[in-house]
């Protein structure tokens, strides 16, 4: 344990306090004395103890009172009672109260130091927990996980191992590890052993010693270094998900029983502070999705107001230009103005009538849809005035996928709006490339993906996260309204699916749609 | 006898260019801004027709509809609306109109329409 733990005597009797605090000196930690409960439980509230070793029987408050009055000012001191005057009854009322242990006098000082050290690794387990579950940020709660890992269990080499998108495990964080070989080497080791797992006999600590004499292990290159290894499963629902593996490298370096005990409770806190930080970060998105949902419904109601409120002025102009063509002379340059106005009128039309459909809620007929179907109907549509534009299409539909529960029309429109943007990308030409395939996704449900491909201009990093903004267009005054993606985002959506966009400004972009099956 | 045609509608700008596109056809046109005036001036004055807004402030255009069918019911009825959305449900429930016209709408549309049920 660290020297400089702080830990409080408090005992009436002067020789006793003496030799506790000479003792605990001797071995490193800090010491401070009082003389009775109520001077004990001010000096808590003055000073930070990691520890306070008190006795019952004092003039004035008793030690079982102090003990309680020092927990509320100091909920996470430890208190030892070490008492000659102990009954049953005191020592129940002790624990109760919250005591870390309970010694009866007279007791060897090497007693009570197994019992402080004990009480201190608590105290340190406690502040590894509440730094571990502060950290929500990923990779900060990774690094803060395997550097406590390392020093409570000293040990050389200590690797967190999950499993990636596609189940195959890889090294999250690591410390000891110096280069891709040893690193390589200890990631093989993790996985022979996670292959191993079942979830039916969940073992919570596995130890191996000397893995290289093993022959289940021998072939791995650099294993003959470790000498003692220790793995902790981290299960989730019955099945592994992830492992840490702690290595130690000098001879006669055992992993004791306390070590063993100490690998288990981590074992347990890495797991839950895992399963705490994905459930933020679900929650995260999913308060984002809300939000999204809730703007989207808000401007879809200001949408289909405004497009009202426009259209009575929007007939006035119409109407009463065309009165004043009547009346004007086809050769004048009234006229050709005039109907510039008119027709002005009628892409003002469009533009209503576009934005009303996307405010519309649409009523989906969901029924079960081959997405390859989907995707041929629409290339129907578009594939010729593809090639007119000299742009090469590619299909790579996978065979056999599921189908997924869609309205067809509203596929077809999200794949139309995909396929056009990418021919507007690809002003010379260029390859739309459509790739279909099945997947799991890191939940464990079945989904079909659609990735579109173009080899167009590309979108700035700046602007990759505005594109699905309902009014965000690039193109020029006229030739867009900017609802086109915020319609596909809202109807992905409604069949509970994702879409995302990648891309690269000169090289192309790719839109993924991923539904569920 | 030319016919007779109201417009009712809460946009002067509709009524006026609606008002002039018809009369230059020879129909005798008045007009009115909500409905409980159109309903006053329908018991006073015969009318052949009404082109009458659906979504008008004061009295809703449905219910001006309704009582225009229930009260006169040779009198012909044309629906207006800048809604697109309510062309995909039944126009006005219950109520058999004679044709609509969704705005903003030019004014050989509107004659033409006019034309149209006159000769039905």
């Amino acid at each position: 344990m660290t020297a400089k733990a702080n830990i409080l005597i408090v005992d009436d009797e002067v020789q006793i306090a003496e030799m506790i605090s000479a003792s605990l000196l001797a071995h490193g930690y800090t010491v401070s004395v009082a003389y009775d409960g109520e001077q004990g439980v001010a000096k808590v509230g003055a000073e930070k103890f990691d520890l306070a070793i008190t006795d019952i029987q004092m003039p004035g408050m008793d030690g079982i009172t102090a003990l309680g009055e020092m927990k509320k000012l100091d909920p996470e001191i430890e208190v030892i009672i070490a008492t000659g005057h102990g009954t049953m009854g005191t020592a129940i009322q002790s624990m109760r109260k919250g005591a870390f242990d309970y010694l009866h006098k007279p007791f060897e000082i090497k007693e009570l130091l197994k019992v402080v050290e004990r009480a201190l690794e608590k105290r340190k387990f406690n502040d590894i927990a509440k730094a571990i579950f502060s950290t929500i940020r990923p990779e900060e709660q990774l690094r803060v996980i395997i550097d406590s890992v390392a020093r409570i269990l000293k040990a050389e080499e200590s690797l967190l191992v999950l499993p990636d998108r596609e189940n195959r495990p890889y090294i999250a964080v690591s410390e000891g590890l110096d280069d891709d070989a040893h690193k390589n080497s200890r990631l093989a080791l993790c996985a022979r052993i996670i292959s191993q797992l079942d979830g039916a006999g969940s073992k919570s600590v596995i130890l191996v010693e000397d893995p290289g004499k093993d022959k289940k292990f021998s072939d791995i290159p650099g294993i003959d270094r470790v000498k003692f290894s220790l793995f902790l499963p981290l299960m989730e629902n019955n099945k592994p998900a992830g492992l840490i593996n702690i290595n130690r490298l000098e001879d006669e370096a055992y992993f004791s029983e306390d070590d063993m005990q100490r690998a288990r409770i981590f074992g347990s806190l890495v797991t839950l502070a895992l399963r705490n930080s994905s459930l933020y970060r679900q929650l995260q998105e999913t308060q984002s999705q809300l939000i999204q949902a809730e703007k989207m419904s808000a401007l879809g109601q200001l949408a289909g107001g405004l497009a009202h409120e426009i259209n009575n002025p929007l007939s006035g102009i119409l109407g009463l230009t065309q009165l004043v063509l009547e009346n004007t002379d086809a050769a004048s340059q009234n006229y050709t103005d005039l109907k510039d106005i008119e027709k002005a009128v009628f892409r003002c039309k469009k533009i209503i009538v576009s934005l009303l459909s996307f405010a519309r809620q649409e009523k989906t007929r969901m029924e079960p849809v081959s997405i390859n179907e989907a995707i041929e109907e629409t290339l129907t549509l578009c594939a010729r005035q593809m090639e007119l534009k000299h742009i090469r299409i590619t299909r790579r539909l996978a065979p056999e996928l599921p189908m997924v529960s869609a309205d067809f029309q509203q596929l077809m429109q999200v794949f139309l709006n995909l396929f056009t943007n990418a021919r507007d990308a690809m002003a010379e030409g260029g390859e739309l490339t459509i790739e279909t395939s099945r997947l799991k996704s890191p939940a464990g449900k079945e989904m079909v993906m659609t990735a579109i491909t173009d080899t167009g201009s590309g979108i700035n990093q700046e602007i990759l996260s505005r594109i699905f903004d309902p009014f965000f267009t690039t193109k020029e005054v006229g030739k867009g309204t900017g609802l086109g993606l915020s319609v596909c985002l809202g109807l992905i959506n409604k069949h509970n699916g994702a879409i995302k966009a990648q891309s690269q400004a000169g090289k192309g972009s790719t839109f993924t749609i991923s539904l569920p099956v | 006898m030319e016919k007779k045609i109201l417009i009712v509608d809460d946009e002067d700008l509709v009524r006026n260019y609606v008002r002039r596109a018809l009369s230059t056809r020879g129909w005798a046109v008045s007009e009115r801004p909500d409905g409980a005036a159109a309903l006053a001036l329908l018991e006073k004055e015969t009318f052949d027709a009404v082109i009458c807004d659906l979504k008008m402030p004061d009295m809703r255009g449905e219910e001006v509809i309704k009582r225009i069918r229930a009260g006169y019911p040779a009198t012909k009825l044309i629906v207006i609306t800048g809604s697109v959305s309510n062309i995909t449900s039944p126009l006005v429930p219950g109520v058999e109109v004679d044709g609509f016209l969704i705005k903003p709408f030019g004014i050989d549309e509107i004659r033409e329409l006019t034309e149209k049920i006159f000769k039905a």
